[in-house]
């Protein structure tokens, strides 16, 4: 066994893997927008108590969170096809990745948001702050501050889990490798390079999340 | 006119009835005191006349108006005279003390910003705070916590302020810098309605004094009076009670 490592060979491809890289953070960053806004929609819904749409939100999340997400893309990709609705590959993925994503996203919110003191919301309600102001100022600042580890450990899961959009053919970071691999052979370089750039994303990611929550909401979470 | 009129108020928790018809009227620039047992009511009252508890029946009318607590408008008129201050303080956590005063002024009142933040900045002097303006609640001891929430209170300009057992929740050593602040708005000329423990406070700021037991008003009148020469035995047992200790 003598294998030596030659990283100037795939050092051409950089640009090209980068290429990748901005889809993955594409169907990433999309999904997770798209996740929190019907995660928190669900979480709020289910937080109210509502009798119906509380227990059909609970079937949903159970459904999402008990099936796996390739088989999810597959019923979108593959399923939906049979009633007349076609979704590109990156489409298809986007939609399964952001549909699970809520799910998780839901059961995340709502613990935060149960955490959220009466007596600021009392503060809130006799101040004159109606639902949304309430929501905007009292709520999702705290909510952020208390979710902020989960929701990042939940968007890298998402930024790791957009390799599998290789699978339905979407060129995103892994699918890049699979192509570089198939005409370099240089498995271990190829790999051990895009297992890097992960990591860097995942990084980025988590800083600016915490940079967002600041900003956004005033949220007072450690950037690092 | 009074300032602030209850009449007939009832309201529950569940099945239990917790106030059983109050009546009360407050004239302008008056302070009331409430005191009496606990769980008789009074901080359940002042929940009532701000809106965190529907009342079941009764009126309150500030300055002739009656609130209609079912509408969002009428409550949300009300709310720009009438403001409360809680025992424990409700501050926002996640704002500092600048902005948990300027937040409501500012998002609800839509107040010009570079105004309110002169107010709020000389309020929280006024209080003793001009040195606190970007700390954050739990960098606050609970007195300062307090008076960040009289001075976020007070930035909505009310015309009645309510206090919520006030200094209940503060160490002994706290209590007498919120009391100093109140006195400083019983100097204003503000109406004030209290509920409180600390009677020394009580006798020596109250215009009138409400003695409350099992949701009912049971006596009312001048502090010399009430903790002077009650009239009624449950007031006479529970004034005894307190000064006896």
């Amino acid at each position: 066994m003598h294998y030596v490592l030659h990283y100037g060979q795939i050092a051409p491809y950089l640009p090209y893997l980068m290429g990748g890289m901005a889809i993955s953070l594409a169907l990433s960053i999309l999904s997770f927008i798209g996740g929190m806004v019907l995660g928190l929609f669900f979480a709020v819904i289910r937080n109210e108590g509502h009798p119906v749409a509380g227990r059909l939100v609970r079937i949903y999340v159970a459904f999402f969170t008990n099936t796996p997400q390739l088989v999810q893309i597959y019923v979108i990709y593959f399923g939906l096809p049979d009633f007349g609705i076609l979704f590109s590959p990156f489409a298809a993925v986007l939609i399964g990745m952001t549909l699970n994503a809520a799910a998780y996203l839901t059961e995340i919110l709502r613990a935060g948001l149960s955490t959220v003191h009466a007596q600021e919301l009392d503060a809130a309600e006799t101040l004159g702050m109606n639902r949304l102001q309430t929501l905007r100022h009292v709520t999702l600042p705290h909510l952020f501050k208390v979710a902020m580890p989960a929701l990042t450990n939940q968007y890298i899961l998402m930024t790791l889990g957009t390799s599998m959009a290789a699978i339905f053919g979407v060129e995103e970071l892994t699918g890049r490798a699979f192509n570089i691999n198939s005409t370099t052979f240089r498995s271990i370089e190829i790999f051990t390079t895009v297992a890097a750039l992960y990591v860097v994303v995942t990084f980025i990611a988590t800083i600016l999340l915490a940079l967002v929550g600041r900003w956004a909401f005033r949220a007072r979470v450690p950037v690092l | 006119m009074a300032h602030l009129d209850i009449r007939g108020l009832v309201a529950r928790y569940n099945n239990a009835t917790v106030l059983d018809g109050i009546d009360l009227s407050i004239e302008r620039g008056e302070i009331v005191s409430l005191i009496g047992p606990s769980g008789s009511g009074k901080s359940t009252l002042l929940r009532v006349i701000s809106g965190l508890l529907p009342p079941r029946a009764g009126t309150v009318a500030l300055a002739g108006e009656t609130i209609n607590y079912a509408d969002r408008r009428s409550l949300r008129r009300s709310r720009d005279k009438l403001a409360i201050v809680f025992q424990q303080y409700n501050l926002f956590g996640n704002m500092n003390v600048l902005r948990n005063v300027m937040v409501a002024p500012v998002t609800i009142q839509k107040r010009d910003k570079k105004t309110v933040e002169a107010e709020a900045c000389a309020l929280l002097a006024k209080v003793g705070l001009a040195d606190k303006l970007n700390a954050y609640p739990d960098e606050l001891s609970g007195g300062q916590q307090q008076r960040v929430a009289i001075a976020r209170a007070l930035c909505l300009k009310p015309d009645i302020l309510l206090l919520d057992e006030v200094t209940s929740a503060l160490d002994p050593e706290r209590v007498g810098e919120v009391l100093d602040t109140v006195k400083m708005l019983a100097a204003d000329n503000m109406t004030l309605l209290i509920v409180s423990h600390e009677m020394g406070f009580v006798r020596e700021v109250s215009h009138r004094v409400a003695f409350m037991a099992d949701g009912k008003i049971q006596e009312m009148g001048p502090p010399a009076q009430i903790f002077g020469t009650p009239q009624q035995p449950r007031t006479q047992a529970f004034v005894s009670r307190i000064l006896g200790h």
